[in-house]
């Protein structure tokens, strides 16, 4: 697939390499030549010095005969333009990211549209949603699930005295049919596990399930789930805001926000919220707020550093649930190591949304999950597809991934030896990081 | 990519590194293959050599290929310097076997020279008599210059899908000549598939064209190997002065050396119909330019030096012998010695320049050329007007003043090492001038005659410690010094 990036920021940079590992052709547009020359000389991908907005810039970037244009500079009327521009030069799908509700709102969906946006990425409401159920579902990592709940795949951290601990997989799935274990995160590793590995304290095993079967679970990781009410958040930052605005009906929320002018403009931003001016790492303050009464901490301050550390603070102080925004890719497996309860990215979030185009970039009906090494994706099979042959004992996967399991006439059920996949189900597949394009041949 | 496999990185990842190397050896076996088949067409005595040592590098590749089992596939910037380096180093152990062994056998420190020689497209020669050479060894001294023109690795990054990731990006910005790297498309190895098929092209085109005119078959397909790869191997002792008397072979060979000198993806723009890009490239205008005014100085020199024969004696040889030295070709024209000492000092200055970045030449590439009289002509102003504020521009981009130093560090660098190249000569007991010549002959991968000074007619009277040192300044000149010279700091082997 030909994809053409503008903006080489974070999520820019992060897309263009993550989307070259799986084997497309990447042309990255910026007007700065530094930021480029770097990735150009150590990424097999092209890049193009110029204005994002620019006609001639865009024509010879290729944009005319791309399939996919992704516009991710910092500015959402840049990106618009941008998509805009290509879409009239005849790029096929444009995606646009943009940071105010305004241009998601179902209300302007045709205006959009004829814009010449095909799709918007929204990273700041995604990262609010994922928030949301984390604070729902307090006793999960990842929480993924497709068609209302048939399917579920959670990740799940665990603990020392849990049933499963020290068990090996093949006994587990010799004693309990309703569970797969799709993959095993120990040490900075994801694993896709075989029969003979053994579950261990410490690991994040990724479960897939369907709806019935969630209470078992919770009982054979020996979690307890947690009724959230009150939430305190660090830093007033646009996720911040986003959150507060989504979910302030069903949660009591306060921020904590070191600075005094981003202070005076919350209450017009954030209604039914208490603002709060000072520094969440001084311990005095926190105690004051009364920390000890708060259900979730929520840390969203830029610095993914500050982030970690306030949570474990936040842990130790007795808050049940602790959710940190980690920007750093490097730093999310030590922050999941380190007892922080959810670790959201807004870069993850992102390519989840990009990785959903490229497995299916006409409908939209199936969704992915960006992890910091893994994707989970839900595909549906095509007509004569290599993966309907046989049963699925007998197709010879590569070892990067796993079929988790299947909804087949809107039922979701787990995968076994035996299963025959047929046309028209839909699979979640997990794979480990750079291996997307070999699932893409596989159901197609 | 997790933190764990990001520490481990920074070691060179030596089984991946063997396999790779598998692969290129396999590569090399298919090539010494067809030497071997001429031999066999031709009835001569020499396919046996080459059929046996395509038979050993076809299994020591396997061997390699297959024994070492990479744990991680990635590959890092190291990984790439020292493989692209390395590949080098063991396609000319290898290529020198059948040079052993043939009709006509060679001492070990000759082969290896002719080897590099030839992979470098030095086209400097150690073989006194060519003609008495099987048609097997031409062809395979034709061919190892082909290979290396456009170069081994970006080869194999066009025929091994494997290498199409950022460690195959580390090999082409490792290998691939010129100060930025540029590329064609999005990924690499469409990149490296788009050149050789503009290379595959322009040779058959020139075979073609040469059989057209008084070359036969198999001379037109050694002089156009020779001559696209500018390295300058002949299949006859003459050289290209045995068709001395064809107007049409030289200004064929003067079209396509000069093509083999501009920039490979400028003429792949162009033949996508892109003329701007040639209007705005300074370079290829700059390339231009030295090759005329050139000829307006030869000419002059040999109107001087009263050598006047012919009309062609002023135009077609001239410009034969500059397009031949800029482009580090090194075919002479039979009576160029006699042409005086100014043209002998300018032949040094074009042997210094070279042509186009990423074109097959050797050299210091015009680009850097352009760099430096751009930064020196600044330097000036400023000594008139310091608080001016002023900028390298190139093909219409300014340059960053890292680039411009980098640039002028390699030229720095370069000088240093014709000067110790030269003064290792002299120790090993050849004359002053013939040191220098040889050294500067090589890192330039020029190969023009040791003749050229008068010192013996052709490198074989040099002695071996000297054929070993010229083999590495041949090597250095063609990664163009970085790749070589970083492999022997402390700080690439520090973990």
């Amino acid at each position: 697939m030909r994809i053409v990036i503008v903006g080489a920021g974070e999520v820019g940079s992060h897309l263009a390499k993550l989307l070259s590992d799986e084997e497309q052709d990447i042309m990255l547009v910026d007007a700065d030549a530094e930021r480029l020359a770097l990735l150009d000389a150590n990424y097999n991908l092209m890049t193009y010095v110029g204005s994002p907005t620019s006609f001639a810039t865009l024509r010879e970037a290729g944009a005319a005969r791309c399939d996919l244009f992704i516009a991710v500079t910092p500015y959402e009327s840049n990106n618009i333009v941008a998509c805009s521009v290509a879409k009239n030069l005849g790029a096929r799908f444009t995606v646009a990211r943009i940071d105010t509700y305004d241009f998601m709102d179902p209300a302007n969906a045709a205006h959009v549209k004829h814009m010449g946006v095909d799709k918007v990425i929204y990273p700041e409401y995604l990262a609010a949603q994922e928030i949301i159920t984390a604070l729902k579902r307090t006793w999960v990592r990842n929480w993924f699930e497709l068609h209302e709940g048939q399917i579920i795949l959670a990740g799940v951290k665990l603990r020392a005295g849990a049933p499963l601990a020290g068990m090996k997989l093949k006994d587990f799935a010799y004693s309990n049919r309703h569970f797969h274990v799709s993959a095993i995160k120990r040490n900075h590793e994801t694993i896709i596990p075989r029969g003979d590995h053994r579950m261990e304290i410490g690991d994040i095993l990724y479960f897939t399930t369907t709806r019935d079967h969630i209470d078992d679970l919770l009982a054979l990781t020996g979690k307890t789930e947690h009724k959230i009410k009150r939430v305190l958040i660090m830093g007033g930052s646009k996720i911040a805001v986003r959150l507060v605005n989504s979910a302030h009906e069903e949660f009591k929320f306060k921020i904590i926000e070191s600075d005094l002018d981003i202070c005076r403009k919350l209450p017009q931003k954030c209604p039914d919220c208490e603002i709060i001016h000072g520094d969440a790492r001084d311990i005095d303050l926190l105690s004051d707020i009364g920390i000890a009464d708060m259900d979730a901490f929520v840390a969203l301050t830029a610095s993914s550093e500050t982030n970690i550390f306030t949570c474990l603070t936040a842990k130790e102080l007795g808050v049940k649930k602790t959710i940190a925004d980690v920007e750093n890719i490097q730093f999310i497996s030590q922050a999941e190591n380190l007892n922080i309860g959810t670790v959201i990215n807004k870069k993850l979030l992102a390519s989840s949304t990009i990785f959903q185009l490229l497995l299916d970039a006409d409908s939209s009906t199936s969704k992915c999950l960006a992890l910091a090494d893994a994707e989970v994706a839900e595909i549906e099979i095509q007509p004569g597809s290599k993966i309907t042959r046989s049963a699925v004992k007998d197709l010879t996967l590569p070892k990067e991934l796993t079929l988790a399991g299947l909804i087949r006439n809107g039922e979701g059920m787990l995968i076994s030896g035996g299963t025959q996949l047929q046309p028209g189900d839909h699979v979640l597949v997990f794979c480990l990081a750079g291996n997307l394009h070999k699932v893409e041949r596989l159901f197609s | 990519m997790s933190a764990l496999s990001i520490i481990s990185r920074h070691m060179i990842n030596v089984r991946m590194l063997m396999r790779i190397l598998g692969w290129l050896l396999l590569i090399e076996a298919v090539f010494l293959l067809m030497p071997a088949a001429t031999s066999l067409c031709y009835g001569e005595s020499d396919w046996l050599p080459f059929l046996s040592t395509s038979a050993l590098t076809a299994s020591v590749g396997l061997v390699l290929a297959l024994r070492s089992r990479p744990t991680a596939s990635h590959m890092g910037k190291r990984d790439g310097y020292l493989l692209t380096a390395l590949v080098w180093v063991v396609f000319s152990f290898f290529g020198l076997i059948p040079f052993l062994f043939c009709s006509e056998p060679m001492t070990y420190s000759d082969a290896f020279f002719e080897a590099m020689s030839g992979f470098t497209t030095t086209g400097a020669s150690v073989i006194t008599s060519v003609d008495n050479m099987s048609h097997g060894v031409h062809l395979w001294r034709a061919l190892m210059q082909w290979i290396g023109g456009m170069g081994i690795i970006l080869f194999t990054l066009a025929v091994i899908p494997m290498l199409n990731h950022s460690g195959g990006m580390q090999m082409f910005n490792a290998e691939v000549t010129g100060i930025t790297h540029d590329k064609i498309s999005p990924r690499i190895s469409q990149t490296a598939k788009n050149l050789w098929l503009i290379y595959i092209i322009l040779t058959v085109i020139l075979i073609a064209l040469l059989w057209a005119g008084p070359m036969n078959l198999f001379d037109s397909i050694c002089h156009a190997f020779g001559a696209i790869s500018t390295g300058g191997y002949s299949s006859h002792s003459a050289g290209i002065a045995a068709w001395s008397g064809s107007v049409y072979i030289k200004l064929v060979l003067i079209v396509f050396m000069f093509l083999g000198g501009v920039n490979f993806g400028l003429i792949y723009k162009a033949l996508h119909g892109n003329f701007t890009a040639i209007r705005q490239n300074d370079v290829f205008k700059t390339y231009v330019g030295i090759i005329a005014m050139m000829l307006g100085f030869f000419a002059l020199s040999i109107v001087w030096q009263g050598k006047v024969e012919s009309w062609q004696s002023v135009t077609i040889d001239p410009l034969f012998q500059i397009v031949s030295t800029i482009t580090s070709t090194g075919f002479t024209v039979n009576n160029f010695e006699s042409w005086g000492p100014f043209v002998l000092s300018l032949t040094f200055v074009m042997m210094f320049f070279g042509a186009c970045a990423g074109s097959t030449s050797g050299g210091a590439k015009i680009d850097r050329i352009l760099y430096l009289f751009k930064n020196a002509d600044n330097e000036l102003y400023r000594c008139i007007y310091p608080h001016s504020i002023l900028s390298v521009k190139v093909n219409e981009k300014v340059v960053s003043p890292d680039l411009v130093n980098k640039v002028i560090a390699f030229l720095c660098i370069y000088m240093l090492l014709i000067v110790a190249g030269g003064m290792a000569l002299t120790a090993c007991g050849v004359p002053l001038v013939d040191s220098f010549f040889s050294s500067f002959s090589c890192i330039s991968n020029t190969g023009l005659g040791a003749g050229v000074t008068g010192y013996g007619n052709s490198y074989d009277i040099l002695p071996d410690a000297a054929k070993w040192i010229l083999s590495l300044l041949m090597l250095t000149g063609r990664l163009e010094i970085f790749t070589v010279l970083v492999l022997l700091t402390p700080a690439f082997w520090r973990r």
